[in-house]
């Protein structure tokens, strides 16, 4: 039988094929063989996939394909006599072939040779890292200021106490130091770790005439003994607008936006009066609570609020040591705690673990 | 400050019960933290800001109240039976040192009988905090509690001379305070003295000398005004805290030094008897005058941005007692934008001096919550961080390598900082610091991340990789200075055992893969082998930048074994540590010089090589004599097996080097192959002395 794949090597010349029953009975032969080369893989039990692909190779390869070399001696040199007989067996058995082959490649266990994939086993994982919550919070942070015009800039930790202090109208011996507790460079006097990133409104105005509109980031110090809500370093935001038209509206609006932005829209917020010397008036900002919506909880401690952080009008004293027209120019400025920003929005309680590192905190903020 | 409720009724017509209070009061500025229940009423605990010494007393928080009620306040009456004997003819006191003191009265009562307060008194005392002591000494805390003016009663008969001297502290000197300690005075210590000695530190703590007893029998009852700066740097270097201390440092009222002292005499004859001498004996050489401010509607209007009716600013200035005054042309017509008040403010509000203070007054009376909310409009576009963007495509390069980030104090242990400190740097020192362990700024990110190391191994956290964008500084001829910085740090396995692979300890090579990651954003990293006290010899490198290939902008290797040690770290650990301005400048300049190349059209073609070569023969001269024949066509070469060992005799070490070739212009032919070949072995043989294996 197999020498029926023998003659396809040769021309009808040599296989001295004179009548189209020969062809007939030529085509018919390699039929059988075809479906021959079938069956025996079929019994032999190959995937599908590999099964496919023999028969695929061996009939209809490029180079060697069984079907290939038919047309290159058979069909080719044909004479005009033989080629219609010729052309309609070709394209009898290569429709045989190609529907034979998509039959196997369709039968329902193609796609799942061997034991099903238990779906519930891990896939191969390339660990991926993670954002520190801290970045995480202010990257959130700048999105929100900067969808409303707030440019990003950045200042010394080791600060002076005069854009510490001074200039931003606490001078020395005043009471609200006290609330500040500072750590002092001994080898570099008159500098001192910065205890707000308030110290780059000055050194922003100084450099720059209105409009201002900056948040600062960066990391701040305080001489707090550390608990689950102290540390004595802690990360702020300092936000400051300054322009010929800013009021105590506008300070409202912007704050409120970035209550809803970040906590939802549903929040709600509130300003309390406060002091603080470099705004005035001051506010301490309140945002509903975003745990239990304002009907009190343990987060709120039953008030329905949460404080936020301090706020309000620039001080025109300040201005004052920028050498701005405080009658001309009016602003707010307000400076939240990045880090009890993301405690409230995770509800973590330990402010200790931000800066722990323990990688089991880390990855719980992918 | 706790309040009571039903004292705060004695000065204001308040019908709003206790539980109401704390909102309203938090919506005007007075936080109330609590409000608890005790034997003489209601204590709401009030949180007052610094600003405001006047709401250290009931009298000032209720006229807050009445003032947000808008309820009448009630005057406060004293009557006093005073005897013929004037006050001034019994004691004398002169003050020396006007600027510490500007006011100081003091009032004599004769024959009074010390003994336990009635319990209406100690009730009150002991609902706010305070102990009572004995009926003199309860009412002059009473009198301040109430009014908030600080007094203090001496024992007239242990004053010498009946004479109060206000001065200076001279250096030296001491004095035993009612404490019982003795405590060091320095000058610019406002010291209150008798003919002889001090008898108490003027505002902030009596004398235990003249203190009153059961056996006082006279009494001179202190009133004064001390300035507040020197209160308080007085009460700090003393480390002496007191309620007088607490309301001098924020500016009593000098007004009312004497109508105190009047209804403490009141309270004393109530409750001691005696007979008060006529008159005060009042020294108070500069009488301050009263601040005078105009509130217009044009300003509060230009800071607030949304107005305020005319009845509202009358009826808010009038309560608080700034007499208000319409003094503009318009005056009459309601809502006028020229509308101005003339205002002067109460002696007890030194806190009011500008417009913008009366504009907070208004404001915060008014309702913050009636002012709407508005968004300003943005006129310039907002700019990130110079280089934000680098930095953040170098963080997501960190988080796909599967590093986490961490953030660090850097207070840090000056003992472990100086293994890692760079030479010729002082670091940042801390004069105060909490504790020895935080008491330097980090002169090396390697100082934290070597500690966050520890803190996951000692935590059961074995396979740990972190990274952390921060800063270190240092001093530099009395100027501090701060550094970016990129530190890596890694330990444990790279790859963890699973059911697709084997588990794989992080080595040197993922340390210099990982960083090469990193370092592709800028070009390209060359490591060159460097010394470093606190890496391992050997395996340790200096990276600079390839581009120009001078910048040096770190280091990495493995940490010292000796370090590790110190450390307790029972694992390798490998770190890098980076310039962080340099590299981000490094990648905006490479990304920005990034330009396409056609893809290659023609077939690439690789040929291996196995040689074998001596040790120290680094990868780098391979390369170097490979490109060296400067073979147009070649495109990448690899080290693909590297072996000892075996067949390989020692010394030697056993190299499958891969190179690539590709041709822009055609397909390589086999004649170009083997002649590219045979150049290559050539020169490997030549340069290098390598063997071929087969």
């Amino acid at each position: 039988m197999a020498d029926i794949l023998e003659k396809t090597n040769l021309t009808f010349e040599k296989l001295g094929v004179s009548s189209a029953d020969q062809i007939l009975q030529l085509f018919a032969q390699l039929q059988e063989q075809f479906d021959k080369e079938n069956r025996d893989f079929s019994a032999v039990g190959v995937r599908n996939l590999e099964h496919s692909e023999a028969l695929r190779l061996s009939w209809l390869g490029r180079k060697s394909g069984v079907l290939t070399r038919v047309a290159d001696n058979w069909l080719k040199p044909a004479t005009p006599t033989f080629k219609r007989t010729l052309g309609e067996e070709f394209n009898k058995l290569k429709k045989h072939v190609d529907s034979t082959l998509e039959e196997i490649l369709k039968s329902p266990s193609a796609d799942s040779e061997g034991p099903s994939i238990d779906l519930s086993l891990p896939g191969v994982v390339l660990p991926l890292g993670t954002e520190h919550l801290v970045h995480q919070t202010y990257e959130e942070l700048f999105r929100i200021f900067g969808s409303i015009g707030f440019s990003v800039v950045e200042g010394p930790e080791i600060e002076t106490a005069y854009y510490n202090f001074e200039a931003l109208n606490i001078p020395e011996h005043h009471p609200a130091r006290d609330n500040m507790d500072t750590f002092y460079i001994e080898n570099a006097p008159g500098y001192l770790l910065r205890t707000h990133t308030s110290p780059m409104q000055a050194r922003t105005m100084e450099k720059q005439q209105p409009p201002v509109r900056i948040v600062v980031p960066g990391k701040v110090y305080r001489r707090d003994n550390p608990d689950a809500t102290h540390s004595f370093m802690f990360h702020q935001l300092e936000g400051l607008a300054v322009d010929t038209d800013i009021t105590f509206c506008d300070f409202k609006g912007t704050i409120e936006y970035f209550a809803k932005e970040f906590f939802g829209p549903q929040t709600r917020v509130r300003l309390r009066p406060s002091y603080f010397p470099f705004t005035e008036p001051s506010a301490e900002f309140d945002a509903s609570c975003h745990v239990c919506g304002g009907a009190g909880c343990r987060t709120c401690k039953q008030s329905g609020w949460i404080e936020m952080f301090g706020a309000g009008m620039v001080n025109p004293a300040v201005y004052g040591f920028v050498n701005y027209d405080a009658k001309r120019y009016s602003g707010f400025a307000f400076g939240l705690g990045v880090d009890r920003l993301a405690m409230l929005k995770y509800g973590i309680d330990d402010l200790q673990q931000f800066f722990k590192n323990d990688v089991r905190f880390l990855r719980q903020f992918p | 400050m706790k309040i009571l409720y039903d004292w705060l009724k004695e000065f204001a017509d308040i019908t709003a019960p206790a539980a109401e209070l704390p909102s309203r009061l938090s919506m005007a500025g007075v936080s109330i933290d609590s409000v608890e229940e005790s034997a003489a009423g209601p204590v709401l605990d009030a949180e007052i800001t610094i600003n405001r010494p006047d709401l250290l007393a009931h009298a000032g928080v209720a006229r807050e109240v009445a003032a947000l009620y808008r309820v009448n306040l009630k005057p406060i009456q004293t009557k006093v039976k005073e005897s013929s004997d004037a006050a001034a003819k019994v004691a004398r006191v002169e003050i020396e040192a006007p600027d510490l003191c500007a006011r100081y009265t003091a009032r004599i009562i004769r024959g009074v009988k010390i003994q336990p307060s009635p319990e209406w008194l100690r009730q009150r005392l002991e609902a706010l905090g305070q102990s009572s002591i004995n009926n003199v000494v309860d009412v002059t805390n009473y009198v301040m509690l109430e009014l908030g003016q600080p007094l203090h009663a001496f024992d007239l008969d242990k004053l010498s001379e009946r004479r109060i001297v206000v001065r200076r502290a001279k250096p030296g000197e001491t004095m035993r305070t009612l404490d019982g300690i003795e405590r060091k005075l320095s000058k610019d210590m406002c010291l209150i003295c008798d003919a002889r000695a001090p008898v108490a530190i003027g505002g902030v703590m009596g004398g235990a000398e003249s203190e009153i007893s059961f056996s006082t029998r006279n009494l001179l009852i202190e009133s004064a005004w001390f300035d507040p700066i020197s209160v308080r740097r007085t009460s700090k270097t003393l480390g002496l805290r007191t309620e007088a201390s607490l309301r001098f440092e924020r500016g009593a009222d000098i007004e009312a030094a004497a109508f105190a002292s009047l209804r403490a005499a009141e309270l004393i004859q109530q409750l001691a008897g005696g007979e008060a001498l006529a008159g005060v004996v009042d020294v108070y050489p500069h009488p301050q005058s009263l601040c005078k401010i105009e509130l217009s509607r044009k300003e509060l209007l230009r800071v607030m941005g949304a107005d305020v009716p005319d009845r509202e600013v009358d009826e808010i200035l009038a309560a608080l007692g700034f007499a208000p005054v319409r003094v503009d042309v318009n005056r009459g017509s309601a809502g006028s934008l020229a509308a101005v008040w003339a205002c002067t403010a109460p002696s007890w509000r030194g806190d009011v001096t500008r417009e913008i203070d009366l504009i907070e007054e208004v404001a915060r009376l008014y309702g913050y919550d009636k002012f709407p909310a508005r968004l300003p409009p943005a006129k310039q576009p907002a700019a990130r961080l110079p280089h934000a963007y680098e930095e953040a495509r170098l963080r997501e390069r960190l988080v796909a390598l599967g590093y986490e980030e961490i953030v660090a104090i850097p207070l840090v242990d000056p003992e472990r900082d100086a293994i890692f400190r760079p030479a010729d740097t002082t670091a940042a020192v801390i004069g105060n610091p909490l504790s020895e362990d935080a008491s330097v700024m980090r002169t090396s990110g390697a100082t934290s991340m070597v500690s966050a190391l520890e803190w996951n191994l000692n935590h059961g956290q074995k396979n740990v990789r972190l990274f952390e964008f921060g800063k270190v500084y240092e001093v530099r001829d009395g100027k501090p200075a701060e550094t970016r910085t990129l530190s890596l740090g890694a330990t444990g396995l790279a790859r963890e055992q699973s059911i697709h692979q084997s588990a794989r300890e992080f080595s040197f090579a993922d340390l210099k893969g990982d960083v090469d990651q990193i370092l592709t954003l800028a070009g390209g990293a060359r490591w060159e082998p460097a010394r470093m006290p606190w890496l391992a010899s050997g395996f340790a490198a200096q990276l600079s930048l390839s581009p120009n290939g001078h910048l040096v902008i770190g280091a990495a290797g493995r940490l010292a074994r000796s370090v590790a040690q110190r450390f307790k770290l029972r694992q390798d650990a490998y770190l890098a540590e980076l310039r962080l301005e340099p590299l981000l400048e490094a990648i905006a300049r490479h990304s920005a010089a990034l330009r396409y190349e056609p893809l290659p059209r023609f077939p690439a073609v690789e040929r291996d090589f196995s040689l074998v070569l001596s040790d120290g023969t680094t990868f780098a001269k391979i390369e170097d004599v490979v490109r060296a024949l400067d073979i147009p066509e070649l495109r990448r070469i690899e080290a693909v097996d590297l072996f000892r060992g075996g067949q390989i005799p020692a010394g030697k070490y056993s190299l499958l080097l891969r190179v690539t070739f590709q041709s822009e212009t055609a397909t390589l032919t086999e004649s170009q192959l083997t002649d590219f070949s045979a150049r290559i072995a050539s020169a490997l043989g030549e340069k290098l002395g390598t063997s071929l294996r087969a």
